[in-house]
């Protein structure tokens, strides 16, 4: 009867060392998963888990359901908030975890959304660790992709806040960018409907045909590389550009009242409908 | 007879003890064996557990990347795919709250009764994350900050009012995210110069850090240089105004101007302050203003 236990305690220690190689094996699968894509499992979403994984003895799916339902319709209503307040969208956020541990917790970061127009593509590494007993972050990597045609506004900026890793800078800016065409658009549509009535034919000009395009500076809001967002003065040298035309039209000059921060001049060409140039809308200098 | 029936009961005592004895031993040798049963059990157990939370780790991660691409998830035949639409749904609406919050957002709150709200500025600079200042906000009968955490010499409630914080609270946080984050910038970087080159003396400095006097020796001429460094947009993390003084002799391999007020990019730059403005070649001037 000895030898019988001496056998069965072999084998069932050889099992258990198989099942401990298999177990630990899963384990490192499951940090690796977890590398390539984080979540989160507390609260609501431990219950869920606990069921799937046929844990739960105290929940029933229906429970769990509505209860991962309720918390979902909260977070979706926060989101909203959330977004209207810092003025930008987010259409993804993907995490990465890099390292986890007691000392510090390393994680990647790919935020994809849109500020007005502007759609941008953000991605960074976080690093959380304790320091004189307070936790601390840090931004490091960070890459900044923006599409080509906001990028040239966008571009000496872009290179300085990379290598900064300001990300919060970064925001701040587009949000403010953002502002500020909006409202130059806004007055635009203020002044087309207000200030010229029946001057409908007044149109906003913004692409210039090429032989006159150095006349002109068209840029209304600048980015510095500090992030500044300032807008600039348009350096009106219509009086070359009539000049060119050979005269053949009257302006009128109409300075209007202060409108916020600064002069309206509005340059009515009405002439050039007589000319055969392929303008398809009237120029529309703005000085601010 | 006699013999007989009491070798029986004799023998068949032994047999009953023999019996009980095997039954004592046993007990001993298997309390091994249930342990390394109950070991076993319980590897069992954990690796089915592990094996069943991988796999829904991979649905949900594969529910996950569709949504994030906006895809519409189609009806699988398994018996979980709404719990699990659900659940790739909840951490999706988790990261992006998570992100708000990591990109400067206000992490606005709702106070009880919806009478107010909880707003927090997060600052940092050069990817460190600095101070976070909350403010508590009444909605009604009239908008008003009740409680904050803003130090006093940022100027709260004018920039309130000058930013039509009534009707605009959007404008208003922006512009105090401006004030606290140049502010929280030029903080580190006085932090910074200090910690880095601890032959730089500082001079003189503000709590509002918008006036800096820097006293740093050259270090192959001996000579030392006064620096002074005025911040007077209070919204920016760049001085407006530096002002550099040598005496003696001039300081560089280059010869400048005049001994009294001298000013030497080329100097700085070697002068090792760590301040970014310095470093800029726009400077060709003693003053400027950006």
């Amino acid at each position: 009867m000895n030898e019988e236990n001496t056998e069965e305690v072999k084998v069932l220690e050889a099992q258990i060392e198989q099942l401990q190689a298999e177990v630990a094996q899963l384990q490192r699968q499951q940090q690796n998963n977890h590398k390539d894509m984080t979540f989160n499992f507390s609260g609501q979403m431990q219950e869920a888990l606990l069921y799937l994984c046929g844990q739960s003895v105290v929940r029933t799916k229906e429970e769990v359901v509505s209860r991962l339902e309720e918390e979902v319709k909260e977070m979706e209503e926060d989101l909203k908030r959330q977004t209207q307040m810092n003025g930008i969208n987010l259409n993804s956020c993907t995490t990465k975890t890099l390292q986890s541990g007691d000392s510090q917790l390393i994680q990647k970061f790919c935020v994809s959304g849109y500020c007005s127009e502007l759609n941008f593509l953000v991605e960074f590494q976080l690093t959380e660790f304790k320091q004189n007993q307070r936790c601390q972050r840090e931004i490091s990597d960070l890459n900044v992709v923006m599409d080509a045609t906001d990028l040239k506004s966008f571009n000496g900026f872009l290179l300085n806040v990379e290598e900064h890793n300001d990300h919060l800078l970064f925001f701040r800016t587009l949000r403010t960018f953002s502002d500020r065409c909006d409202d130059r658009s806004r007055t635009f549509q203020h002044l087309q409907d207000r200030l010229l009535g029946e001057q409908k034919e007044l149109l906003c000009m913004r692409c210039i045909p090429k032989p006159f395009k150095t006349t002109f500076v068209n840029t209304f809001v600048r980015i510095s590389e500090t992030g500044y967002c300032k807008k600039t003065f348009i350096i009106l040298q219509a009086w070359k550009f009539f000049s060119q035309l050979g005269g053949l039209f009257t302006y009128p000059l109409v300075k209007t009242k202060c409108l916020g921060d600064g002069w309206l001049v509005l340059l009515i060409l009405k002439s050039i409908y007589h000319l055969q140039i392929t303008f398809r809308r009237l120029p529309f200098f703005f000085v601010v | 007879m006699e013999g007989l029936s009491s070798k029986g009961v004799l023998s068949h005592l032994s047999v009953l003890a023999v019996q009980t004895k095997s039954r004592r031993n046993p007990p001993q040798q298997s309390t091994r064996v249930k342990e390394l049963k109950a070991e076993a059990e319980a590897l069992m157990m954990r690796r089915e557990q592990l094996k069943a939370e991988i796999q829904t780790h991979k649905s949900l991660q594969r529910m996950r990347l569709s949504m994030d691409k906006g895809e519409e998830e189609m009806d699988e035949d398994s018996e979980n795919s709404q719990l699990l639409q659900l659940m790739a749904k909840h951490s999706q609406l988790k990261d992006l709250l998570y992100a708000h919050h990591l990109i400067g957002g206000y992490d606005i709150i709702k106070t009880s009764l919806g009478k107010g709200v909880c707003v927090s500025v997060t600052t940092a600079y050069e990817g460190v994350y600095l101070d976070t200042y909350n403010l508590e906000i009444d909605l009604k009968p009239v908008l008003r900050i009740t409680r904050h955490n803003v130090p006093p010499f940022i100027p709260l409630n004018e920039l309130a009012e000058q930013n039509n914080i009534q009707t605009n609270i959007k404008a208003f946080l922006d512009v105090l995210s401006q004030h606290l984050n140049a502010h929280a910038g030029r903080k580190q970087q006085l932090k910074l110069v200090k910690e880095r080159f601890p032959s730089v003396d500082v001079m003189e400095s503000n709590v509002l850090c918008s006036i800096l006097v820097l006293m740093f020796t050259v270090p192959r001429q001996k000579t030392a240089v006064l620096c002074t460094l005025n911040y007077s947009d209070h919204t920016r993390c760049l001085p407006t105004t530096v002002h550099i003084q040598c005496e003696g002799r001039t300081v560089s391999t280059d010869n400048q101007g005049p001994p009294s007020t001298v000013y030497n990019p080329r100097l700085c730059v070697m002068s090792m302050l760590s301040i970014r403005t310095l470093k800029h070649n726009k400077f060709k001037c003693p003053s400027f203003i950006y």
